[in-house]
This record gives C-alpha cells, sequence and structure tokens, in this order.
C-alpha cells in the first residue's frame, strides 16, 4: 500500500465507517461520547501508523479492524480488569504518558525548527518516499532530500541535547 | 569524503541494523574509540522518539478536524444524528 496522499479524505472516510459500531459499542457498556471519541482516535492514530507501515493485508476487512482495536483500547482504558491480554503492537504510549519536560521541548521544535520538523516527521513518521518529499519541499531530487533529511537530523539532535541541558526535568 | 551528515548517517544505519557487516564492525570499533559518537548515538535515539511524538501530535490534530468538520458541517447531519441517539440519557 502506498502512502497515505489524502489524510482528510482517509479520515473521513474511516470515521463515516467505522465510528456508528464503535460508539455503539461503548455506549451501550455506559461510555460516554467523549470516551468514545478519544478511543476512537487513537483508534485511528494506530490504524494510520500501521497502515503506513504497511503491517497490513491488503484484503484486511477495515471496519472490523478499527472495531477490534476501539474494543481493545476501551477494556483497556476503563475496565479493572488488570489480566487483560495485550493485542500485539497496539501497546504504544499515548499523549499522557509523555513528560512534561517533552511537552517544552516539543513547542520549541514546532516553533524554531518547523521546517526540519515537517520534513522528519514527513520521512520518519509518515513514511513519505524520498521522490515526493523532494516535489513537497521544493529539493531538485532524492539525492538532495536525502541530504537535507540527514542535515535536518543533525540539527534536531543538536538543539535537543542543548536544551536538554536547560531543562534540567528533562533527563531519562 | 567523512562529512558530517554522513556521520548523521551512519549512526542512522548503526541504530536500525542495516549497516552492512563490515561497516557495522568498523563503526563499532570507532564507538569504542569515541566518546563523543556515543554521545550523538544517545542523543539521535532520543531524536528519533521525539520526531514520532510530534508525528504523532500532528495526527491527532487532523484527526481532531476531521471530528469538527463532521459534527459541524451542514453535509454530515444524519451521521452526527445517528451517533448523537446512541448517547441518549437512559
Amino acid at each position: 500500500m502506498n502512502a497515505i496522499h489524502n489524510r482528510e479524505e482517509f479520515f473521513t472516510r474511516l470515521y463515516k465507517k467505522a465510528f456508528p459500531v464503535v460508539a455503539k459499542y461503548i455506549s451501550r457498556r455506559g461510555g460516554s461520547f467523549d470516551e468514545a471519541k478519544d478511543v476512537f482516535h487513537d483508534t485511528l492514530v494506530i490504524y494510520y501508523e500501521k497502515t503506513v507501515q504497511q503491517a497490513l493485508n491488503d484484503d484486511i476487512d477495515e471496519t472490523a479492524y478499527l472495531v477490534g482495536i476501539a474494543k481493545h483500547l476501551w477494556l483497556r482504558k476503563f475496565s479493572n480488569d488488570k489480566h487483560a491480554i495485550p493485542l500485539d503492537g497496539v501497546d504504544v504510549p499515548f499523549a499522557d504518558e509523555e513528560e512534561l519536560s517533552t511537552n517544552r521541548l516539543m513547542r520549541f521544535l514546532t516553533k524554531a525548527g518547523s521546517k526540519c520538523m515537517k520534513l522528519l516527521k514527513s520521512f520518519y513518521y509518515d513514511e513519505t518516499p524520498l521522490n515526493e518529499i523532494a516535489e513537497t519541499f521544493g529539493f531538485s531530487g532524492v539525492r538532495s532530500a536525502t541530504v537535507q533529511k540527514y542535515k535536518c537530523l543533525e540539527k534536531v539532535r543538536e538543539t535537543i541535547k542543548q536544551k536538554a541541558l536547560h531543562y534540567e526535568d528533562f533527563v531519562e | 569524503m567523512k562529512t558530517l551528515w554522513n556521520e548523521t548517517r551512519q549512526i542512522e544505519l548503526h541504530l536500525s541494523g542495516k549497516a552492512n557487516t563490515g561497516d557495522a564492525l568498523l563503526f563499532e570499533a570507532q564507538l569504542i574509540l569515541d566518546p563523543a559518537l556515543r554521545d550523538k548515538v544517545l542523543w539521535q535515539k532520543k531524536t528519533y522518539a521525539i520526531i514520532n511524538n510530534y508525528g504523532r501530535a500532528q495526527l491527532k490534530n487532523e484527526i481532531e478536524a476531521v471530528h469538527q468538520k463532521l459534527f459541524t458541517a451542514t453535509e454530515y447531519t444524519s451521521f452526527r444524528q445517528k451517533i448523537r441517539r446512541l448517547f441518549k440519557n437512559p
């Protein structure tokens, strides 16, 4: 499967297909609209990541898969059952597990290194092919995009290191 | 020619385990000899984690925008009503 070209279209389609089923499931178990929304958003993040990583079969039943992830997340989030079996690959940390200092750093990087962060996100998170990155970011070709990617990676790495020394709480 | 971005690339290959055997051995020898390089490897690893968090945060904003669209735009009224009905008080 190729990179997702239009994420708005992609999420709108998934929302219309799967959210009614997820909302019904959660409402029947006493969950609120906001809880259903939160669970569904995390579900979409997981599904998106699996899609760009090409970790899914092409013939997968999309709705059934989304509902499966959502049920798992709901059970984990709101049940007291500590013995729930984790669904393979779904145990990814979300915002509430992020540290305060990481948020500060993130805000700084979003403002100060915006172009580099967008480029790096496009390559590493969205797994966009380099020729598309070159086109989007206005580089002459794949080679130039590759060089720029590493330069950005280095720049951001050094920024993180410097900032970490200033933010005393940023220690792991 | 050894450029700085090339070193960054080598660190990436090392961390992803994609370097070929010869390069991997050479890099590991360099790591033993060069504390500054070890430091860079450590920070580069953190950088990937931060890029991932950044990507997730941006994606969540995009999903929220889609949610807002579906729960405000006129063309999705029936979808919205279908969902709202599920959460009416018992």
